[in-house]
């Protein structure tokens, strides 16, 4: 619980919404007790009512006393709907104010939860599985939620509507008060349990529900090789099973709540059962009157709801409390990169030169070695590219250089400083970056070429695509750049969906060029294209290719190959065909491989 | 450029304007008698259940109503009257009535939602088994998100009219006319007055009903909106902090996540208002029962016990009229997600069995192409499909291997569809030991045949399960044998726990090679007649193409090998090449013949010879 004090400066920013909801809370409660007090008066008055009319019945006055009778009585009728109408308003205000207080909240931790995720870098992301990240921010979120708005406004009600009515009961009756209470505490205990058996079983439904899900996922996309050799009836069985197994954890739920039926029906039931026969019992010794007994029903129904939501509400309390230390665990991590005191703001361009000095890098504290003890050097306005076998680390090089992670050891220069004194906004500010994985969002494909040049005027946008080889494309696009990719819009080929990434990059005019794999999934004609292209700049960008084409980098300033981490030829493409080594064997290889791709 | 200008809101608002509208809203389906009946049709083998559940259902319906009638005559005969023992015995009545409804709602909650649960099992059963057995032309055209929907949330959709439907509709009927009628038989009159809030109520529900439910469906939206964001920005953020556009970002997120959150502001404003309006409308039937029950009291014409009862009675309605406009609603979307699941088992693209199925003498490979001609979609009368593969003969001999080359699209993965008969052919015949494939058990022809595709598909589970593919026969000596054979088992020796490590979803943890050399394990285990490959073109590091090519030889060895050749060895080696061109068989035969020929193969050739110089 005293982690969960720590939100309480939520509620002095949102004090507007907070305390009147308090206020109106305790207003609705109290005017909700008051309805069974007139409804006492009523029915006592009735039999006044009665034994004065009696009285008087067959004489002149009898017709007077019974229209007294019928305006006393729409009086209290009267009295009933006015207090309920208030008591109405106030909940009313009080939902507004309160649950809308928790949507605020939720809206505020969502927006500081999210501004934070920005901040951690590359390393967190890979460590931290995207279904953890995304219940955080949409789950725990809610379990937090549901601590701060309905969890306190139950919370605050259900101790006034309870101290309330015992007071006035107490005032009555006090051995009335002490029978009818008799149920009162099994069933907050009872709903205790019982919430708390639910929720874990809702769970325990939930991932047999994700169990399902993924079955039918991994059957229907690997159908072909299911139907070839035949195994239809297994994965039925399989099905079966696990479709079985979710209907068992359904009646595990479906007992639970079963088995609260009758526990609610029963605890309530029995105060009113019990106001009857011990109300009745005082009644016949004159202790009571019978519109004692009739308040007494309404105030055991009347705290029903409050006393059981007590166990509702300590389970509330509990999940958002582990839910709390879930974000807080994220709030309190730091950002791996980031800008420290080795900083220096002044800088604010870069020219594109880069040195790796000694450079070993791993992933993880404990993983192995990605890189060891790479030593290069590309100047400014020149071309490197980066061959090898896929995990050989030429990835990693590419993420290093825009400070993706920081190194272990050794030393990334860049225009002869420290990669770490220059801001992140400059450097990444001056990189265009094509990753290996292409990953455009959901947005027009405009938006999403301008992704890192919001300013960019469009005739920049086409420029760059044109550059990209990308223009005739989107020309062909009813909406042309203004066609959206993505789930919602059209689906692009790999090629074209690689080609929009470069667009990207380029329209920022950068300093330092990324092309990791880019051109993986065009063919040979247009790859010759994007480098003709890309050739115009030649010496005003630093541009680094990764392939396995060495159509791609044969015309590199200065290629480096990389195997198992460690650079192990590097050169120029001439000289590295004369060296006859591991470059070589690739490129005599991949020259007979376009032969015969051309000829078929 | 390092800094994010000041004035980007003018273009990027120009281009947020060409959002789509997000279209996730349900189409509310109406109530449709004949697929009701079809629902219900699912309840059957539980019909006797489901009786029992009714019957309990209506003596709870019964017995809620009747505590406050008890009420009633424990304060009028008894209390006022000083009949203590009459009280007892009123009493003990009221909690064995107690006891009993605790139980009888304890057994209809357990009754429907075991009937429930038992008819979604058979439902989705029955969908399932369903879907994998329609043809591949099926599959082709569906994506696999629609597909896994049908299995779950449109059956899950079932679930509350299966379980609870009918008989909790027809329980809150009952009860509300139970209730009507304990009033009406206590003093109609003031039954009367009380019951005129009903319609009322009624129509409060409604129309909160259907403002909440477009509330709601404005919140799911959102929702999704908001979760369809994070999503793609938890993955893609490498791009936005590489970018600079994590303030953007901010401010869009600010955009999306408030927009939600007035979503559920307008939510909770409904609720908000939804319940005390609920409570005057009661509060206002209570006033009536006091003032004009109040009233008839004074005239003697109404006991102060029935005016009890009747307090009780005014609490007591709002709940089943509650329940039964939720109903409806739950029924409407039932009914959406039935006409689906309906729509997709009545479908019949199942490949067809022949009726008396004829079986080869023996296995021995023979494969026997006959004029086949072949097109993805249906031949119309007017117009002529789209052949992919023409006029197609050819003969394989048992025990030989036959290269199937052609540049991308000729027609070769087709070839292989065909023989595993994914598809049927449309003219000609394809015969496998002298006996037509169609006339063939279907699981026979496909157990006989084994199939390797160029990329992998693992299915989550250990090495073991996706060598064997669940099936139990396998001993753990065949296993390694297979695995031996391909020379997979070096590496799974290696794995932490060997034959029993999970592969994670699609074989995330194993290289490129290793997949490959699984299914090869895979393709062998199950010792086919034929084997059927498409060589997987993408370069691995040279250690593992040596294992592979290895693999292949003796994979090769005395079954009859269809391969859809990449690499030049298994081309030069192969028994038998078919040269095919946009689904033209152009030339056959084996290497020497193809040479001389001096044909398309001639050409390919000199290339390979190139290369092998080279190497």
């Amino acid at each position: 619980m005293r982690e969960l004090f720590q939100l309480n400066h939520y509620f002095r920013k949102y004090a507007y919404l907070f305390w009147p909801g308090i206020f109106f809370c305790f207003a609705s409660a109290i005017f909700s007790v008051m309805v069974p007090m007139i409804v006492r008066y009523g029915v006592d008055a009735i039999p006044r009512m009665v034994a004065q009319y009696q009285m008087v019945q067959g004489t002149a006055v009898a017709p007077l006393l019974f229209r007294q009778s019928v305006y006393g009585l729409l009086e209290f009728g009267g009295l009933v709907l006015l207090v309920s109408l208030l008591s109405g308003i106030c909940l009313f205000i009080m939902r507004q104010t309160i649950i809308v207080m928790s949507r605020h909240v939720e809206y505020d931790l969502r927006n500081d939860l999210y501004h934070h995720l920005q901040t951690l870098s590359a390393g967190w992301y890979t460590r931290t599985p995207t279904g953890d990240v995304m219940s955080r921010l949409t789950s725990d979120i809610e379990q937090v939620r549901q601590y701060v708005g309905p969890a306190i406004m139950y919370a605050a009600r259900s101790i006034v509507v309870v101290i309330v009515a015992v007071v006035v009961m107490f005032m009555i009756s006090p051995t009335l008060t002490w029978y009818s209470m008799i149920p009162m505490p099994l069933l907050a205990i009872a709903i205790y349990y019982i919430s708390r058996l639910s929720f874990s079983r809702s769970q325990a439904i939930q991932e047999q529900y994700a169990v399902l899900t993924s079955r039918s996922q991994e059957v229907f996309s690997g159908i072909r090789v299911i139907k070839a050799y035949a195994r239809e009836a297994f994965e039925s069985d399989e099905f079966d099973r696990e479709s079985d197994e979710y209907r068992k954890r359904n009646m595990g739920l479906a007992r639970v709540e079963a088995a609260f039926r009758p526990a609610f029906v029963i605890l309530i039931g029995m105060s009113v059962v019990i106001v009857i026969w011990v109300g009745g019992d005082l009644y016949m010794q004159g202790q009571i009157s019978i519109g004692n007994i009739a308040e007494y029903i309404i105030y055991v129904t009347l705290m029903t709801w409050p006393v059981a939501s007590m166990g509702y509400i300590i389970m509330l309390i509990q999940r958002a409390k582990a839910s709390w230390l879930r974000l807080n665990k994220i709030f309190h991590t730091k950002p791996e990169v980031a800008d420290n005191e080795q900083t220096k703001p002044t800088i604010t361009h870069i020219d594109g030169h880069f040195e790796f000095r000694e450079v070993t890098f791993r992933y993880a504290p404990d993983g192995p070695d990605v890189l060891k003890c790479v030593n290069f050097q590309i100047e400014a306005g020149k071309t490197l590219a980066i061959v090898g076998r896929t995990g050989s680390g030429k990835t990693t090089i590419a993420e290093l250089m825009l400070r993706l992670y920081d190194t272990q050891s050794g030393e990334i220069l860049v225009d002869g400083q420290n990669i770490r004194t220059i801001p992140l906004q400059t450097l990444r500010g001056a990189a265009g970056y094509v990753s290996q994985d292409v990953f455009l969002f959901s947005d027009t494909i405009a938006n999403n070429i301008a992704f890192g040049r919001m300013d960019a005027p469009d005739d920049e946008v086409s420029r760059a695509a044109a550059e990209a080889d990308l223009l005739e494309n989107v020309q062909g696009f009813s909406e042309g750049f203004e066609t959206f990719v993505g789930e919602r819009g059209i689906t692009l080929s790999g090629g074209q969906k690689q080609r929009t990434s470069i667009a990207r990059a380029l329209v920022r005019n950068p300093k330092l060029l990324i092309l990791d794999d880019a051109l993986s999934a065009v063919d040979t004609a247009t790859e010759a294209k994007i480098l003709e292209a890309l050739r115009k700049h030649y010496g005003k960008r630093t541009v680094v290719i990764i392939s396995h084409r060495i159509s791609a980098v044969q015309d590199a300033d200065l290629i480096l190959v990389i195997d198992n981490g460690e650079v192990v030829e590097s050169g120029t493409h001439e000289a590295l065909l004369d060296h006859k080594g591991l470059y070589k064997d690739l490129y005599t290889k991949q020259l007979l491989e376009e032969e015969i791709a051309a000829l078929t | 450029m390092s800094n994010q200008p000041a004035n980007t809101p003018v273009t990027s608002d120009n281009r947020k304007k060409s959002t789509p509208q997000i279209d996730t809203d349900e189409v509310a389906a109406k109530f449709d008698r004949h697929l009701f009946v079809r629902i219900m049709g699912y309840l059957k083998p539980y019909k006797g259940w489901v009786v029992l559940a009714f019957l309990l259902n209506l003596l709870g319906a019964l017995m809620g109503p009747l505590r406050p009638y008890l009420t009633q005559i424990a304060i009028d005969e008894h209390i006022v009257k000083h009949d203590a023992t009459g009280l007892l015995w009123i009493v003990t009545a009221l909690f064995g009535l107690l006891a009993l409804e605790g139980v009888m709602s304890w057994g209809n909650a357990y009754l429907t939602s075991w009937i429930g649960q038992n008819a979604i099992f058979d439902l989705r059963q029955k969908v399932f088994r369903h879907l994998q057995n329609l043809t591949l032309s099926f599959f082709d055209k569906q994506p696999v998100g629609r597909l896994i929907t049908r299995t779950t949330s449109d059956v899950e959709a079932l679930n509350t009219v299966l379980s609870a439907g009918v008989v909790t509709i027809l329980g809150n009927i009952f009860s509300i006319l139970f209730i009507m009628y304990f009033m009406v038989m206590l003093h109609w009159k003031l039954a009367l007055l009380t019951l005129a809030i009903v319609p009322f109520m009624w129509w409060v529900s409604v129309i909160f009903r259907k403002r909440m439910r477009d509330a709601f469906r404005e919140t799911r939206k959102q929702v999704a909106r908001l979760n369809a964001f994070l999503n793609e920005h938890v993955t893609g953020m490498k791009i936005v902090q590489v970018y600079n556009r994590e303030a953007e970002e901010m401010k869009r997120f600010d955009a999306v996540n408030n927009d939600n959150r007035k979503a559920q502001i307008k939510t909770v404003f409904y609720f908000a208002l939804f319940y005390p309006v609920i409570d005057v409308i009661a509060a206002l039937a209570l006033a009536l029962v006091i003032w004009y029950g109040g009233v008839q009291a004074v005239d003697r014409s109404l006991s102060l016990g029935v005016l009890v009862a009747f307090i009780q009675y005014v609490r007591m309605f709002f709940e089943p009229i509650r329940q039964l406009s939720d109903q409806y609603s739950t029924l409407q979307g039932a009914m959406a997600a039935s006409e689906r699941l309906f729509q997709l088992l009545d479908l019949d693209e199942t490949t067809r069995e022949d009726e008396h199925p004829k079986m080869p003498d023996a296995f021995r490979g023979k494969i026997e192409f006959k004029n086949v001609w072949f097109a993805y979609e249906t031949p119309t009368e007017n117009a002529e499909p789209k052949w992919v593969l023409k006029d197609v003969s050819f003969v394989v001999e048992p025990g030989q291997t036959v290269a199937v080359v052609g540049p991308t699209g000729s027609g070769k993965t087709t070839l292989i569809n065909l023989l595993l008969r994914f598809y049927e052919t449309q003219k000609g015949q394809i015969l496998i030991d002298g006996v037509d494939i169609r006339e063939m058990p279907l699981a026979t022809l496909r157990r006989k045949i084994g199939l390797v595709l160029q990329e992998v598909f693992l299915f989550s589970g250990s090495v073991a399960r996706n060598i064997t593919l669940g099936d139990p026969h396998f001993t753990e000596a065949q296993i390694k044998m297979a695995a031996e054979s391909v020379g997979a088992a070096t590496f799974i020796e290696q794995l932490p726990n060997k034959y029993q490590q999970n592969v994670q979803e699609r074989g995330a943890s194993l290289s490129h090679g290793q997949r490959q050399l699984l299914s090869f394990a895979r393709a062998l285990a199950f010792d086919p007649a034929v084997l059927v490959l498409d060589e997987a073109t993408s370069s691995i590091d040279t250690e593992t193409e040596q294992m592979i090519q290895h693999a292949l030889e003796n994979m090769f060895e005395g079954r009859t090998s269809v391969v859809i050749a990449h690499r030049l060895s298994t081309i030069q080696n192969a028994d038998q090449i078919l040269v095919i061109h946009r689904g033209i068989l152009r030339e056959k035969g084996n290497h020497q013949a193809l040479l001389a020929q001096n044909g398309l193969y001639k050409r390919l050739y000199e290339l390979q010879y190139k290369e092998q110089e080279v190497l």
